[in-house]
């Protein structure tokens, strides 16, 4: 094929983008600022001002850090160990690791609702073995949101982090140890500073998925809202399209500058370049 | 005594022996190259010396210590990769400075070792570059400035010159023998570059499917191959298989058939057993058979099969009542195909093997 008519191929995919992204998102950001006709921040001071909205966004905010943090401190050394294993048990593992991905999210939800409830399995069994009196109220907290988040994300992780220890150069390793390293040295030295890029890009992905998640914190947060579930409130309970449009762009923005900052971070202690 | 001492060394990947009563002793300050085709073992003996592996039996003496359980970092040998493994985000000075900082060295003497270094293998002003970019002969010097730095007791290379061009090979192979040598460091070098091995070493080890084939002297090897498969690896492409031998006289006497054959002894009556002689398609001689040969005995005739032009020479293949031997001869006018010629053994040429 004529190298000069490739792009071709790109044109679908760009103009489904186009019709169906970009330009919402372009129309929905500029009705934010001109609701009726003219230039105004309104909409936006609305918002700043109302303590509800603020403590929504706090707790989204700390839900998703959290949770990125959770799933670093959970997927770093499960991915370290994938990648070391042997083909067979790599394998399987990775499956294993993959599988929750494969669950709809509303089931998984519900499996912690049972989990996680005031008679579920988690607070029946501590009361049993008589290390808690009363039931511990963690259905319908942020709590239980990230605990669902975590389950979400986890593979998520896992996989990207397994896709660059897979390429680390264990020869580095080797050279490391033959200079007089210990194991962990070798490690602290060369593995974890080799894998800190792609741990930053996991964490990106981890973050922004829990800060848009709207299934598992509608389903496991009750009566506490994050900002999607609260856009959504906004615009199918109350009907208020203006408000919901403004939540959107506040989410937006939060999530570019979150990727922005983390990928300027990676790209900087990335040896490759 | 020696230095290094492998005995009766076991080493298996999946339950595949690699090396199997393997030994091999290096004296203090020599370089020892490991040579021989790829998959024989080298660098599984090369890693089982680092002890990045585990043997399933036998020992690793090192001075006169039991080495075999010594964890890798404890050993202070330096290791040189084939890839060079340089730490991709730590600077030139900070890859040469890697282990002397774990040995809590002060920063100021890290910094006069390393920059002196440096200079030994000609990088002085590259230490902020990142490994990237520098060249491959570069790399490379960094590599062994990193493994040199620590004051190895032992130094290990793996191939290390097989991703560099020729020219370059060249010029690195004369510097690690320079280095070594006035260093006075032990070494063991793996390559399967016969010439790479022959040129920098005082001891080759011709390597065959985790044995030791022949262990000796580089021009002993060359000269004297102790078997069929010494002699095929380093270009001996031609063989006869002898039907009798005599050894009463001066020279060996052979024979297959009606042919006769002679070759020399060898000096302090070495080696030169078996019944399967060898020689190198450069040290055969051709002559036409309309001429007479200058010498008698010692010669074959046949037809010219192939001709192929190889710059400095000719090479042919000579078809005769013995099979097919392959020639390099100068010459300003070549033999024509189909050409009738006579081949000549110079008898001190001919070798035998087992
Ligand atoms: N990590 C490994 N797992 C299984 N087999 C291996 C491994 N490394 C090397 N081998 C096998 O061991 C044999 C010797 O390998 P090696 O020592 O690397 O040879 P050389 O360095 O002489 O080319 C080869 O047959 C190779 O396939
Ligand atoms: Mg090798």
């Amino acid at each position: 094929m004529n190298k000069r008519y490739l792009y071709l191929l790109l044109l679908p995919g760009f103009l489904f983008l186009a019709a169906f992204m970009l330009i919402p998102i372009i129309l929905t950001i500029v009705s934010t600022f001109m609701p009726d006709g003219s230039l105004t921040l309104e909409g936006y001071m609305t918002f700043f001002r109302d303590g509800y909205f603020n403590k929504i966004l706090l707790t989204t905010l700390r839900v998703s850090v959290v949770t990125t943090l959770v799933c670093v401190v959970l997927g770093y050394p499960a991915a370290y160990y994938i990648s070391r294993a042997g083909i067979r048990k790599k394998s399987i593992l990775l499956a294993l690791s993959i599988f929750p991905l494969l669950t709809s999210p509303v089931v998984r939800s519900f499996s912690w609702m049972i989990i996680l409830g005031k008679k579920g399995l988690l607070n029946t069994f501590l009361m049993n073995i008589g290390l808690i009196q009363k039931p511990l109220e963690i259905l319908y907290t942020p709590v239980a949101m990230m605990v669902g988040l975590v389950h979400l994300f986890l593979p998520l992780i896992i996989i990207t982090l397994l896709g660059v220890m897979e390429n680390l150069d264990y020869e580095l390793v080797r050279a490391a140890r033959s200079l007089g390293a210990s194991s962990f040295t070798a490690f602290r030295k060369i593995i974890f500073p080799l894998t800190v890029p792609g741990l930053i890009i996991g964490s990106i992905l981890v973050f922004v998925g829990s800060l848009t998640a709207y299934t598992t914190p509608a389903l496991l947060g009750g009566k506490e809202r994050v900002v999607a579930t609260f856009l959504y409130q906004n615009a199918m309970t109350l009907n208020d399209w203006q408000a919901a449009s403004v939540i959107a762009v506040i989410m937006i923005v939060i999530t570019f500058v979150v990727v922005g900052l983390m990928n300027a971070w990676a790209n900087r202690l990335n040896p490759k370049g | 005594m020696a230095l290094i001492s492998l005995e009766q060394v076991s080493v298996a990947y999946d339950n595949r022996f690699i090396l199997e009563d393997f030994n091999l002793q290096i004296e203090k300050g020599k370089l020892l190259s490991l040579l021989g085709p790829s998959g024989c073992g080298k660098t599984t003996t090369l890693r089982l010396i680092a002890g990045f592996l585990n043997a399933e039996q036998g020992k690793f003496m090192f001075g006169g210590k039991d080495y075999t359980n010594v964890p890798v970092n404890k050993r202070n040998f330096g290791f040189v990769f084939q890839s060079y493994a340089l730490f991709p985000h730590m600077s030139v000075y900070d890859n040469v400075a890697f282990g002397l900082r774990l040995r809590k060295m002060k920063e100021a003497e890290v910094k006069q070792r390393v920059t002196r270094m440096l200079e030994i293998v000609s990088l002085g002003g590259f230490e902020k570059r990142l490994p990237k970019a520098l060249s491959g002969g570069q790399r490379q010097r960094v590599a062994i400035a990193r493994a040199l730095v620590i004051e190895p007791d032992l130094l290990l290379f793996d191939e290390p010159l097989s991703n560099l061009d020729a020219n370059l090979r060249v010029n690195m192979r004369v510097e690690i023998r320079r280095i070594q040598q006035e260093l006075g460091i032990t070494t063991v070098y793996v390559s399967h570059d016969q010439e790479e091995c022959f040129s920098i070493s005082d001891q080759v080890a011709v390597m065959n499917s985790g044995k030791i084939e022949q262990l000796a002297h580089p021009t002993t090897i060359f000269k004297y191959p102790a078997s069929e498969y010494v002699a095929r690896f380093i270009g001996f492409g031609n063989f006869i298989a002898f039907e009798s031998r005599s050894d009463a006289g001066e020279d060996i006497e052979l024979s297959r058939g009606a042919l006769k054959f002679l070759a020399a002894k060898r000096p302090n009556g070495a080696g030169n057993l078996g019944m399967l002689g060898a020689i190198r398609p450069d040290d055969l001689q051709l002559w036409p058979s309309t001429q007479e040969a200058p010498l008698s005995g010692n010669t074959l005739s046949g037809r010219v099969q192939v001709s192929t032009y190889l710059g400095r020479s000719y090479q042919y293949e000579v078809e005769t009542e013995l099979g097919v031997f392959t020639v390099n001869q100068e010459m300003d006018v070549p033999f024509a195909q189909g050409e009738q010629v006579t081949i000549y053994f110079p008898k001190d040429k001919l070798v035998l093997v087992q």
